[in-house]
């Protein structure tokens, strides 16, 4: 495992020589972290010390095996995830970000692009390990042709995390009869004085957002694509210029 | 002068006859107000016109002028000149306003404008309706409140400059001045020549817009088509003379109400059923 400590802003390109990375943001930073050409990798550690904040970004364009991602929130600090999964075939992902210490909170956004015969899972889980700390994951995807495509995760507060929030939304939309696209965000509440909510949406685009569109001159088609760039493109705002410009491309070439 | 014209048309939605032969016409350049009880067909005429795909035309015909539009899909409709702003616009997450509103304004247009010139007008349109420009940057009427949808809907017509616009209950959830803004609005659109067909249950808007005509839809038909004293007198008395003048029994809107109501054992009566 590479070890390495990063205080200021990074664009890491990952060498291939290791199968995992952990990435150390020492005491009092606040960073963005760009990962590039990770899908080789089976492994990322994000070790976020007290007081500082980690703005991770993650672009997948190749082909991922299958790859754990574990965030470690420290003492006020916070991570805000932005990943692009626009990987090809099957994959496996499993993220566990744990909030382990007064007022650690974590923001997590996916936008998954899922076509031809791909086969993704992508399990998001996030643990309250202690009171007053906060959690929100919204993860968005697109189905299409053959593919498969699953949100899963929990979001566990543990008895005595009191004051504590937690929030899910998985939003799936479908294009085609053959595609297979599931949504379970699951919550796992031990202490009362809490605030959480979950939230699972899978179908076909809506009709009257179709007719909404529809009646101010946009043709079926560009109302659908429209729609659709919707689910995907706000993940742009996690990006800087040229990779926000790379995976705009990506999206509507793609689509 | 373009003209919408309606004829006898009978429209369905899942199986159940909604309006039962409506006959009227709207013209460019007039503002006619649509008057009625809840349930008895104006907003169904709305969207029918706009070709909602939910509800079915069993006969009658619409046309724009000579262009039959009775079987055209909706974008056709919207860029052939009509335009209607939705009682309940609905909430497009991800989708930017400005995005949505510029496709907009290229697909009604035969030529694709600038981006300076969009902005331009984007701008002057705001202003126009007071509205803070960042609403143009949000995802469509998300996170809005109930005015600033409806101020979005007539940002839409501003943009779009139609030929006949239907406004469905355009002054629900607005307040006072914006109001105001709206009517301005339409009074000035009315004067370049555009056509209003407007539902309000209220006689303030029409106050402010001054409607050239009335029509007062009763049980899925047009009962009266006459001049604007009918909203006054509609406003003070309701509905009740048409009853008495003219003969018609008013439906009672079929709402089924739940038999599970605050008060009773929901369990057993769902239990019981």
């Amino acid at each position: 495992m590479e070890l390495v400590r990063i205080n200021n802003n990074l664009n890491y390109k990952a060498n291939g020589e290791n199968t995992s990375l952990n990435f150390v943001i020492d005491s009092n930073k606040e960073v963005n972290l760009f990962v590039d050409e990770f899908e080789s990798l089976d492994e990322l550690i994000f070790d976020v010390s007290d007081y500082s904040i980690l703005h991770l970004s993650l672009f997948a364009k190749k082909s991922i095996n299958s790859l754990k991602i574990t965030a470690n929130i420290g003492e006020n600090s916070k991570i805000i995830v932005h990943f692009a999964d626009f990987s090809v075939e099957k994959h496996h992902l499993d993220a566990v970000i744990n909030l382990n210490k007064n007022n650690a909170s974590a923001e997590w956004h996916l936008a998954s692009l899922s076509t031809n015969k791909d086969d993704k899972e992508i399990n998001v889980s996030i643990y309250h390990n202690h009171s007053h700390t906060n959690g929100k994951i919204d993860n968005y995807g697109v189905c299409k042709d053959n593919s498969k495509l699953i949100f899963s995760g929990i979001s566990h507060i543990i008895k005595g995390c009191h004051e504590s929030s937690s929030h899910q939304n998985a939003k799936i939309v479908v294009f085609d009869n053959d595609c297979k696209a599931i949504a379970k965000p699951i919550l796992k509440i031990d202490e009362n004085d809490i605030e959480a909510s979950h939230a699972a949406v899978v179908g076909k685009v809506s009709d009257d957002h179709i007719f909404y569109l529809t009646s101010r001159g946009l043709s079926k088609e560009e109302a659908k694509m429209l729609i659709t760039l919707g689910y995907l493109k706000p993940i742009l705002k996690g990006f800087d210029g040229n990779v926000a410009n790379d995976i705009n491309q990506l999206i509507e070439g793609r689509l | 002068m373009a003209t919408l014209k309606i004829k006898d048309l009978h429209v369905e939605v899942e199986g159940k006859e909604i309006l039962k032969g409506v006959t009227c016409n709207i013209s460019e350049g007039e503002t006619v107000a649509l008057l009625g009880p809840n349930g008895h067909g104006k907003s169904t005429l709305l969207n029918v016109i706009m070709g909602h795909p939910r509800y079915k035309i069993t006969s009658g015909s619409l046309f724009l002028d000579d262009l039959d539009i009775t079987n055209m899909t909706t974008d056709e409709r919207a860029r052939a000149g009509l335009f209607l702003a939705l009682q309940n616009p609905c909430e497009v997450p991800g989708v930017i306003n400005s995005d949505f509103l510029r496709a907009a304004v290229n697909a009604t247009n035969e030529e694709k404008i600038s981006t300076y010139k969009f902005y331009k007008m984007l701008d002057g349109a705001t202003k126009e309706l007071k509205m803070p420009f960042d609403l143009a940057t949000r995802s469509l009427n998300e996170g809005f409140s109930g005015g600033e949808k409806k101020r979005n809907e007539i940002l839409q017509l501003l943009l779009l400059n139609p030929k006949i616009a239907m406004l469905d209950e355009i002054d629900s959830g607005l307040d006072v001045d914006a109001i105001q803004v709206v009517a301005d609005v339409i009074n000035k659109e009315e004067d370049q020549g555009m056509g209003f067909l407007v539902i309000s249950h209220y006689a303030r808007l029409f106050d402010l817009i001054k409607p050239t005509r009335a029509l007062v839809m009763i049980n899925g038909r047009i009962v009266l088509d006459g001049d604007p004293s009918l909203i006054k007198r509609i406003d003070q008395n309701g509905y009740e003379f048409i009853k008495t003048e003219l003969g018609i029994s008013i439906e009672k809107e079929n709402a089924q109400m739940n038999e599970v109501s605050i008060g009773t054992c929901a369990v057993k009566e769902v239990i019981k059923n």
